[in-house]
């Protein structure tokens, strides 16, 4: 531990993640205004002022409030929908690698039709039939990833199970269940950490294009993707409403971009030095 | 080598089966194209409603249609279009090079920035050209693709007048979309890059042809740049999807007429056999990529047989 | 003497050159309608080029005068007024060479009223027409089997324009889709779909030649790409400029923002079936609630005018006295006490997510229901859905947006269809007194008795709080400066043929 205090890259990502999370967590206490207040009157209010440091948007609400509030709904859109592609991707990739024949077959068919399968057009069919809204848009991206993670888990088993440390654990009697979560699972999670520490900040930039096509989380929801797509007609005569928001995503996507990194230099054997 | 290709296309076959199966049920619940049709500015009658679902066949029950629709894909017809009558195979093939186009013009873009900065980067590790090589690609990692279309929209197109903002009139408009999407991939496969090199210069034989005196730079770009290669191109093969989403979004962006606004379209005006001929068409090619990804592995590492 | 005549040849060669249609105008729009068809669309799309390649029998100005068009004359004949008899204009041909004569006239209506117009939303609009007689060659009767006030009007536009019975018959539908033939002023000679749609002046146009050789419309659908094109000097007249962007246009050296007052309204429509918003004191409340001129001056940077009822001041039936609720938060704070609505209670508002605009002001709406204690929850919806599946089977919450542009310029457009009881649009209201004024103005061409039934029918619904009106929108075009003679089509069907490029 003491090492990765060294590393520039955890630093900086821990730090920069670590505020983002406070935000989300502290935003009631830490936002200066209500993020949803339209005060009209405030309308496109310039930054540093004691008012509104972040300045307003064209409604006249708070950048910062709303930038302090949208961590939540990045964190949430990011997290969440990692967590659960990474749960159903692992456990497919898990029982298709350990069992093979024909559940592999057709599991890693179903991976394969996933794969090719433009995540944004297979978003936008989805969505018109159940309507955009954060959770739906997380729900579409879990269903739409688990396979990057089912693949790598698959791989990953597929090797494992052969290395004498499991052979020799199913030889004693382990049971199916307990030789695939604690000796396999377990070897298997460094590269999906890695792909999941990669994959929030992929999926925290697809919120924003999802936004910008009008199929992402609710205009209500203060959501750094939709400030985005909103502010972007406003870029130059209030270039404040489009670039805090935009600088959000860049500290939270690199934070979590450098974390991922550091994650595969300390976890993958070959390259730690 | 034949056997290979032969088990790959037949479970293509699979996929696309798979695809179209999942897109034809999915849109059909997404409304009435008959209703579609009206376009929110005129009530329609039940009896014209009757009229036209039996014209356009969605009265018929699902399983039946879809059949139809496999049915008519075998003899390479995709349909027709409910929007606008013509067929459906024309549409997509008058967009497709549009697309295709710009998708592996944006990889191409990619390459090209990746594997110079990849490489220097790996050949200095942990001094400052990697280190700025690190962050500049990380950063150019966080940005949403449609926000840097507009960017260089300002500055190219309307700043500085260099480039079309927008349009399909020439090489000259390919270029800021293609470098939207490029910049983008090229952050990911520069960090792809210098990592796939890192391991390989590692490894024994590496170590040998260095110890044997053959320059660094023969060493770097003859010996290890050809093996680090292979996870690259595995990533790339599996960023076509993800590019064509991009894709998508870029298009709308750029006014580029391809599959993408062809889709959007489609959904729109719940035009079920354009967006199935289109979702096909770019499964299809995505399936054929990963499959010459696959067979590529062979060029590039001969320690690789198949079975 | 010599140089003289030099000159006299030389100024009537210049005149000549000048009464040739010169230069092209590039025109980007938002929305590619992917059919040309006059019958199968409703798009205000359609509408800015339909223009350009059609005609109708009659013909809308720029001042939205009706005057001659196909037709040089017409009159009602017949014992109760439902002969509509037109005089035709001659040696109008179609692009094509076909000649317009009463033979294409009745094509064309029996064509929109036959099975191919059933397919497509123009067929409704026309339903009072029974059939189409020749008298003659340039003679052509209508005959209605049912009145229709507004019939005149409706045939300057969409779904009445004159199609060419002899291409449309031996082409595939498709084929008419793509490379459509009217009489108008250009002739469309390249389609790339999603791209543009080139066309080229018609020499032989009736009303004389246009004065640009060619005219490129070109689909943009991202506001500020378009609007980049305009500052980049590559496009000459922007559709659709953001209000957000306005003032940066206006700011750019050789291009300006012209505003032109739209016959499109937005409102917020109440759910009459839903608790509270079914007790008329609670709609009261929510429209003291809304300050309508602080939404115009902020995010419509006063591109907008405030409005009473569902119609915008153009529109026939307008009651120029009837004010909007005035802004009132207290008041609107001891109305829902006095209905007795709990503060905090929800209330949904209804729209489609991808309409910018109405995104800040429904956001805006939601700040200030929350100021008056109520909890205020928006949805958001896709355009297709929300016309044919939320609003119609009233899956919609408390208040939801509709936006109606009454492209007839009439009441009774937005009215009937949206306040009579059972339309397709309105599920849940019903109201005897407002159901007979609407079938009333419907049975009469005494334009004088429809105005007063209109106009009652515009305060009832400000009585019964039938909805909130918010605004009449204003359009904003970009121009840039090398385009003369253009103006701004309120009903946003271009008149091409006045506008020149200078160099």
């Amino acid at each position: 531990m003491r090492r990765a205090l060294h590393d520039p890259s955890f630093v900086i990502g821990a730090v920069l993640i670590l505020g983002v999370v406070a935000c989300a967590v502290f935003a009631p206490a830490l936002a200066p205004h209500e993020p949803g207040l339209a005060t009209l009157r405030s309308r496109l209010a310039t930054p540093f002022s004691a008012t509104h440091v972040l300045g307003a948007d064209a409604i006249g609400r708070d950048i910062l409030s709303r930038i302090i509030f949208g961590a939540r709904v990045s964190l949430t859109v990011g997290v969440v929908s990692v967590a659960l592609a990474m749960l159903i991707g692992t456990l497919i990739g898990l029982v298709a690698g350990y069992f093979g024949g024909l559940l592999d077959t057709l599991l890693m068919r179903l991976a394969d039709i996933q794969l090719s399968f433009p995540f944004i057009l297979l978003a936008i069919t989805v969505i018109a039939v159940i309507g955009p809204g954060m959770w739906k848009v997380i729900f579409v991206m879990a269903l739409t990833q688990w396979v990057q993670y089912a693949r790598i888990v698959r791989g990953q088993t597929l090797s494992l199970k052969e290395r004498e440390f499991v052979q020799a654990a199913s030889g004693l009697g382990a049971s199916h269940a307990r030789v695939m979560f604690q000796h396999i699972l377990l070897n298997a999670l460094t590269p999906v950490t890695v792909l999941a520490t990669l994959g929030i900040a992929n999926n925290i930039l697809l919120e924003a294009g999802l936004t910008f096509l009008g199929l992402g989380v609710d205009p209500t929801i203060p959501s750094w993707g939709g400030m985005l797509a909103d502010g972007r007609n406003y870029i130059e005569r209030a270039w404040w409403v489009a670039t805090f928001p935009g600088l959000a995503i860049t500290v939270t996507v690199l934070g979590f971009n450098l974390l991922g990194d550091w994650l595969r230099d300390r976890l993958d054997p070959r390259t730690s030095t | 080598m034949v056997a290979f290709l032969l088990r790959r296309a037949i479970q293509s076959l699979f996929v696309l089966v798979g695809i179209t199966l999942f897109v034809s049920f999915t849109i059909r619940l997404s409304g009435d194209p008959a209703v579609a049709m009206f376009q929110g500015a005129s009530a329609p009658t039940a009896e014209q409603l009757t009229t036209i679902r039996a014209r356009l066949g969605t009265d018929r029950p699902f399983m039946e249609q879809y059949l139809a629709f496999l049915g008519s894909l075998l003899r390479g017809d995709l349909g027709t279009s409910f929007r606008t009558g013509a067929p459906v195979a024309d549409a997509v093939a008058q967009r497709f090079p549009a697309t295709v186009g710009l998708a592996l013009t944006s990889l191409l873009v990619s390459l090209v920035i990746a594997i110079p900065l990849g490489v220097l980067a790996a050949r200095r590790r942990g001094r400052p050209a990697d280190f700025v090589v690190r962050v500049v690609s990380l950063v150019g990692l966080s940005f949403p693709n449609f926000w840097l279309g507009i960017m260089l929209i300002l500055v190219f197109g309307v700043y500085l007048r260099w480039l079309p903002p927008s349009g399909y009139e020439g090489p000259a408009s390919l270029v800021l979309p293609s470098l939207t999407l490029g910049l983008i991939l090229a952050s990911t496969t520069t960090r792809l890059v210098r990592s796939a090199l890192l391991d390989v210069l590692g490894e024994q034989y590496v170590v040998t042809a260095r110890a044997k005196g053959i320059r660094e730079h023969r060493v770097v770009y003859r010996h290890a740049l050809r093996t680090a290669l292979i996870p690259v191109v595995t990533f790339v093969g599996l960023q076509i999807g993800g590019l064509i989403g991009g894709v998508v979004i870029v298009e709308q962006v750029f006014a580029w007429p391809g599959l993408g606004s062809l889709a959007l379209n489609a959904i729109s005006f719940r035009d079920y056999p354009m967006l199935q001929g289109t979702i096909t068409v770019l499964a299809v090619f995505i399936a054929a990529i990963n499959l010459v990804v696959d067979t590529s592995y062979a060029l590039l590492d001969p320690r690789i047989r198949y079975a | 003497m010599k140089h003289t005549i030099i000159a006299l040849l030389l100024a009537l060669v210049i005149s000549v050159a000048a009464a040739q249609p010169a230069g092209t105008l590039t025109i980007a729009q938002a929305q590619d309608p992917q059919s040309w068809d006059p019958i199968d669309t409703f798009f205000l799309a359609w509408g800015m080029v339909g223009s350009s390649i059609f005609d109708g029998l009659v013909h809308r100005n720029l001042d939205m005068e009706i005057g001659p068009g196909l037709a040089t004359s017409w009159e009602w004949i017949g014992d109760d007024d439902d002969r509509l008899r037109f005089t035709l204009r001659e040696g109008v041909t179609f692009h094509n060479g076909e000649p317009f004569n009463a033979e294409a006239v009745r094509f064309t209506f029996e064509r929109l009223l036959g099975e191919e117009g059933a397919a497509g939303p123009q067929q409704a609009n026309y339903t009072s027409i029974d059939h189409v007689e020749i008298v003659d060659d340039y003679t052509v009767d209508l005959v209605l089997g049912s009145p229709d006030p507004v019939l005149i009007t409706k045939l300057a536009g969409y779904g009445a324009m004159i199609v060419p019975p002899g291409y449309v018959t031996e082409v595939e539908p498709e084929t008419f889709n793509r490379s459509p033939v009217g009489t108008g002023p250009f002739k469309v000679v390249e389609y790339v779909p999603d791209d543009r749609l080139v066309l080229e002046a018609n020499l032989d146009y009736f009303r004389g030649p246009p004065q640009v050789e060619r005219v490129v419309f070109r689909f943009i659908s991202e506001p500020s790409t378009r609007v980049a094109e305009l500052q980049a000097g590559r496009v000459d007249v922007v559709q659709g400029v953001p209000i957000s962007l306005a003032a940066s246009v206006d700011r750019t050296a050789g291009v300006s923002i012209v505003p032109v007052g739209s016959p499109t309204v937005s409102s917020l429509r109440f759910n009459h079936c839903l608790a509270p918003t079914d007790d008329v004191l609670v709609r009261r409340a929510l429209a003291h609630a809304i300050d309508r001129e602080g939404i115009i001056e902020a995010i419509l940077e006063g591109y907008g005018t405030p409005i009473a009822s569902f119609q915008s001041s153009m529109s026939f039936g307008y009651d120029p006295d009837l004010a909007p609720y005035a802004y009132d938060p207290e008041r609107a704070q001891a109305l829902l006490a006095e209905a007795g609505v709990a503060p905090g209670s929800s209330i949904q508002v209804d729209f489609i997510g991808t309409d910018a605009i109405f995104r800040e002001v429904a956001q805006a709406v939601a700040s200030m229901l929350e100021a008056v204690g109520l909890q205020a929850n928006l949805v958001t919806h896709e355009t297709n859905t929300y016309y044919n599946d939320m609003v119609p089977n009233n899956r919609v919450g408390h208040l939801y947006f509709s936006g109606w542009g009454g492209w007839t310029l009439d009441f009774d457009n937005t009215a009937y269809l949206l306040y009579s009881t059972g339309q397709f649009w309105n599920p849940c209201f019903s109201n005897e007194e407002v159901d007979a004024l609407l079938a009333s103005q419907r049975a009469t061409y005494d334009q004088a008795e429809r105005e007063v039934a209109l106009q009652r029918v515009a305060q009832l619904s400000h009585e019964l709080l039938i909805d909130v009106p918010l605004y009449q929108h204003q359009n904003l075009w970009g121009v840039a400066e090398r385009v003369q003679g253009f103006t701004a089509p309120a009903d946003d069907r271009h008149d091409l043929t006045g506008v020149s490029l200078a160099n």
